[in-house]
């Protein structure tokens, strides 16, 4: 007889119920074959039994006959819509489809129809984690601790849930409920001391300093507390915090322990009301200025603070971070007596970093120029004198004097003299392979790829098992556009079972080598095998954001508190990642190429290729291609949802890079195509609250009041008025497009891009094309008296610019494009970007002429 | 070079870096796996920009064997080429043994390497004091060294 309450539908005699039974255990310890046989065995007697069915699609799938599996757990459902075993499998299911979402409705009716079934709660705990659905998760945890109140995981589980969902006093009460029913904690128990660090943490953040020092000593104390590290860091913060005088002590005690940690000098001076600030840098590109925020260093605590420091520095011998420190903080001669011997030590040392450490010192330009004079100085007494044959006495010292010298130089945009004193170095010692890779980058920043190319290879082949020369190498082969070439080499270094060296360093989650890559196919022309490895990028993240699953359960059984909740936070904040803005602006750029766009792209591609045939006739054989329905990304840029799919990689950017102007351009552009014109005007309003004088946004601006003009018909009542409203405050009606240009124009004198986004606009507007000619032809002059000219990355701005402007010209098949480009050519002297295509097609020819014979040998070297 | 405690956002970081350095690489749900297991061991170099110059993914070995001591274990340990000759590696070491040490009563510490690997091999034998415990045998080209390091601060006293 079934028990009572059990629907007739679902009971099965005593055979076949315990045969089913069976069937649970078989699954569980995946023993799928028998399960089969046990499940296919029930329903010859019972065909429409729902939870065999279900088990039996379960079975199934996990055997990878995935749909007839799914049909199957649908069936089942249908078929018994009461059973919590039906929705548990179904849930199962969706949640190894990653459908969360619909994973989570199918657990909530499971649980409708067996509320305390264990399983069944903590996985749908982990899933309203995941879908940080906090309310629930607190109400699911308390359920679960009523049940099993014994196991120590559920306690801290709870605490979790109220702390995600904000309410941290209540975390704090579970914690010291649980503290209080523990009994015979094992000493050193690892899992504890975690417990007990998160509770000083929940303490700390609510503001209870005085509790949270309390509890962290007594424990430290009784080594209930085992971490020293997070024990005194814990420690440090909180005595400052409350102003106590052990602090200081604290602070040195983890400068003892660790000497080269900045954060512990910087706390040992704040808590001296010293506040050294962060070296932070501004804007989204590497090259911008970098801000050092000297908060509060008055010239009365300067000196006790450069005291302290050089007491640290005493102290530690090899410790680097004081003496760093320093430099930031000292001005005038001071400055003068620590630089000095900080950069002799390098240099002496032969630190290849030097350079890079102290650059940052630049935007003072007093301790820039005493840095050169140090330096000069160095090297001209170092140099061998000409009339003597004799080598130089400290000949490493001078190599890596002469290599500090070309990076200074090539930064303040000297890049002749940069070159010239590599040529030194270089003639001095021939193998090291820094120098080669500096010439390299000095000829990228000048607009010589394939001479880049060239450098960074022989820079590759002084040291062949070195991946890190490997991935340069590979790196400037995509910028100059040697898409296969790169791939080569990438594939010295990537597993060779893989299909090919980009399949593998996708799998590994390359971020660098998809963007290159993606990068490297726009710029020749492939648009569907660029969008597909923005894709790929976007895979990344998603992949890293279902990582966090496993480890809502993981952590609590390892009760590794602290660590779990900085994840959650990060995870939240996963895509503010520079690689997932960038990849997403530009997937949403590609997606939003207009037919003609998409043709002359095409056409680049036509050029390219025809040079890759070129290039490809002194080769062995290729390696095959990946196997892939969609190898060059055609299906994708076809796709009828792709304007849908760029709005959704934009959309967490609204919240997560707020402050970056190029996403809310993206987000018009979107909008705009998919007709959100609200959305699109607002996108504007936020661009312009970033930089009213953006030259993107300056074309948009004009480009909406155009698109909306030339509406057939306005949307409809409540948004047309919100609509209008919210133009006119971008652009006032009175103002004609014509007088708006070229107030722009008027307002920004001499800044090339601003001249070349007005003569964009003036093209729009209908300018005769002389007109837009004579404006852009302007652009080679401008920017010269500006300041920055003497930055890093000035000349990179201006290729730039001047490229756009070519490209602008040939857009409008300009008779005076070809005089452009020869101005531009004669400008830029060791620029190779302006030579005239056929000379570009012989230098893309030559680069890497004779590599690949070399690279089978070198490929058996590195095995070896 | 700022040396302090991983914290989960490094990961990205630790990824790129090792991504570019070492042919070993992995995905970052193994990098997760570190940090939420032995949050306290693994470590990071930063230049003054934040960014990941080199890191030590460092855990616990799982399979003791009854007669052997709890020990740690370098998953991966990696500097950027153009940040050597700073020390970072060993300082990175020093942090992340001691941890081992005070954490998990670590007695030692082990790590694999490719025995063609001639510059790592160099650095942790003659830099870190690593000594090979023995050889994998392989029927690859490839075969690895099996390395530890004794009472882990004896090598590497400051």
């Amino acid at each position: 007889m079934p028990p009572a309450g059990i629907p007739p539908k679902r009971a099965l005699p005593s055979k076949e119920a315990s045969l089913f039974k069976e069937v649970l255990n078989l699954y569980e310890t995946r023993q799928l074959k028998k399960g089969l046989k046990a499940a296919d065995q029930i329903l010859k007697k019972f065909p429409d039994h729902g939870e065999t069915i279900c088990m039996k699609g379960l079975v199934l799938t996990h055997m990878g006959r995935r749909d007839e599996g799914l049909e199957l757990v649908k069936k089942g459902v249908r078929l018994d819509l009461t059973s919590h075993i039906c929705w548990h499998v179904f849930g199962l299911i969706q949640k190894g489809e990653k459908n969360y979402e619909e994973a989570l409705k199918s657990y909530s009716q499971a649980l409708r129809f067996d509320k305390e079934n264990l399983n069944i709660l903590r996985d749908a705990a982990h899933l309203q984690t995941q879908l940080r659905i906090f309310d629930g998760l607190v109400e699911t945890r308390h359920t679960l601790l009523r049940l099993r109140p014994t196991l120590r995981q559920n306690w801290v589980g709870l605490s979790v849930a109220y702390h995600l969902n904000g309410n941290l006093s209540e975390a704090k009460k579970v914690l010291e409920h649980y503290e209080m029913t523990l009994k015979n904690v094992p000493d050193y128990d690892v899992e504890h001391s975690e417990v007990l660090l998160y509770h000083v943490r929940v303490l700390e953040e609510l503001g209870e300093t005085n509790e949270a020092l309390a509890l962290l000593d007594v424990n430290a104390k009784s080594r209930a507390i085992i971490d020293r590290v997070a024990i005194m860091e814990f420690r440090a913060r909180l005595l400052s915090k409350l102003g106590m005088e052990d602090a200081e002590h604290t602070w040195q005690a983890l400068i003892e322990q660790n000497p080269d940690c900045h954060d512990y000098y910087r706390g040992f001076l704040s808590n001296r009301g010293i506040d050294l600030g962060r070296v932070m840098t501004s804007g989204k590109h590497r090259s911008q200025l970098i801000h050092v925020y000297l908060d509060t260093v008055t010239d009365e605590n300067r000196g006790e603070a450069l005291k302290c420091l050089r007491d640290f520095a005493d102290q530690h011998l090899r410790a680097s971070a004081p003496r760093r420190l320093a430099l930031n903080l000292a001005v005038g001669d001071e400055f003068k007596a620590l630089v000095e011997p900080y950069l002799m030590s390098g240099l002496d040392k032969g630190i290849p970093s030097l350079f890079a450490d102290i650059k940052a010192l630049y935007q003072d330009s007093h301790k820039q120029q005493v840095i050169e004079d140090i330096v000069e100085a160095l090297r001209e007494k170092l140099a061998p004198s000409p009339d003597d044959t004799a080598p130089a006495s400290e000949p490493t010292t001078y190599l890596w004097t002469l290599y500090f010298l070309a990076q200074h130089h090539s930064y303040l945009s000297r890049h002749q003299r940069a070159l010239s004193l590599l040529d030194q170095a270089t003639s001095h010692t021939p193998t090291l392979p820094e120098l080669l890779m500096f010439r390299a980058r000095v000829l990228k920043r000048c607009g010589d790829p394939f001479g880049a190319v060239r450098c960074m290879d022989e820079a590759r082949c002084l040291d062949l098992q070195d991946r890190f020369l490997n991935t340069k190498c590979g790196k400037y082969r995509l910028r100059a556009g040697l898409v296969e070439e790169a791939s080569e080499i990438f594939g010295l270094f990537t597993k060779k079972d893989a299909p090919s060296p980009g399949a593998d360093l996708e799998d590994m989650q390359s971020l660098l080598y998809l963007k290159e890559e993606a990068d490297a196919q726009l710029r020749t022309g492939n648009i569907g095998l660029a969008l597909k490895r923005y894709m790929a990028v976007q895979k990344v993240f998603d992949e890293i954001e279902d990582d966090q699953f496993d480890f809502h359960g993981y952590s609590l059984r390892k009760f590794t508190v602290n660590v779990y909740i900085d994840m959650i936070i990060w995870e939240d904040h996963l895509r503010s990642h520079p690689a997932y803005v960038y990849s997403a602006i530009a997937a949403s750029q590609v997606s939003n190429l207009t037919d003609a766009e998409k043709k002359a792209k095409k056409k680049a591609k036509k050029a390219a290729h025809k040079v890759h045939e070129e290039t490809k006739k002194n080769k062995g054989l290729e390696p095959g291609p990946v196997k892939d329905d969609d190898p060059d990304g055609t299906k994708l840029m076809k796709a009828p949802d792709l304007l849908e799919r760029a709005a959704k990689l934009l959309k967490p950017l609204s919240t997560l890079a707020a402050k970056n102007i190029d996403v809310w351009i993206a987000i018009y552009d979107v909008s705009v195509r998919r007709k959100k014109y609200l959305q699109a005007v607002k996108a504007l309003n936020h661009a312009r609250s970033l930089d009213p004088a953006n030259p993107e946004l300056h074309i948009r601006i004009v480009h909406l009041r155009n698109t909306i003009t030339a509406l057939s018909e306005l949307p409809p009542a409540p948004v047309s008025p919100v609509l209008s409203a919210a133009i006119s405050t971008l652009l006032p009606d009175e103002l004609s497009l014509e007088v708006f240009n070229s107030q722009y124009l008027q307002q920004h004198p001499g800044d090339a891009k601003v001249t070349l986004a007005a003569a964009k606009v003036s093209r729009i507007l209908g300018a005769p094309r002389e007109e837009v000619e004579s404006a852009v032809f302007g652009v080679l002059a401008d920017e010269e008296h500006l300041t920055i000219k003497a930055s890093c990355g000035y000349l990179f701005r201006k290729l730039f610019v001047a490229q756009s402007v070519l490209e602008l010209l040939n857009e409008i098949h300009s008779p005076r494009a070809d005089e452009f480009r020869a101005a531009c050519d004669a400008k830029f002297e060791l620029s190779t970007l302006f030579k005239p295509a056929s000379e570009i097609l012989a230098m893309r020819h030559n680069v890497l002429e004779g590599d690949i014979a070399k690279e089978e040998v070198e490929k058996a070297e590195i095995l070896s | 070079m700022n040396i302090r405690p991983a914290r989960v956002d490094d990961l990205m970081g630790m990824q790129a870096c090792n991504l570019q350095n070492l042919p070993e690489n992995y995905t970052m749900k193994y990098y997760l796996y570190h940090a939420l297991t032995w949050p306290q061991l693994s470590y990071v170099a930063e230049d003054n920009k934040g960014r990941i110059v080199g890191y030590i993914l460092a855990k616990m070995e799982e399979d003791v064997t009854p007669e052997d001591e709890p020990h740690g274990h370098v998953t991966s340990i990696s500097v950027l080429r153009s940040y050597r000759r700073l020390g970072l590696a060993k300082r990175l070491m020093v942090q992340s043994q001691e941890a081992m040490a005070t954490v998990y009563r670590a007695s030692y510490v082990s790590l694999h390497v490719r025995k063609s690997n001639r510059a790592a091999l160099s650095l942790y034998r003659d830099t870190l004091g690593f000594t090979v415990k023995d050889i994998e045998k392989s029927t690859t080209l490839t075969e690895r060294m099996h390395m530890r390091c004794g009472s882990p601060l004896k090598h590497l006293a400051r």
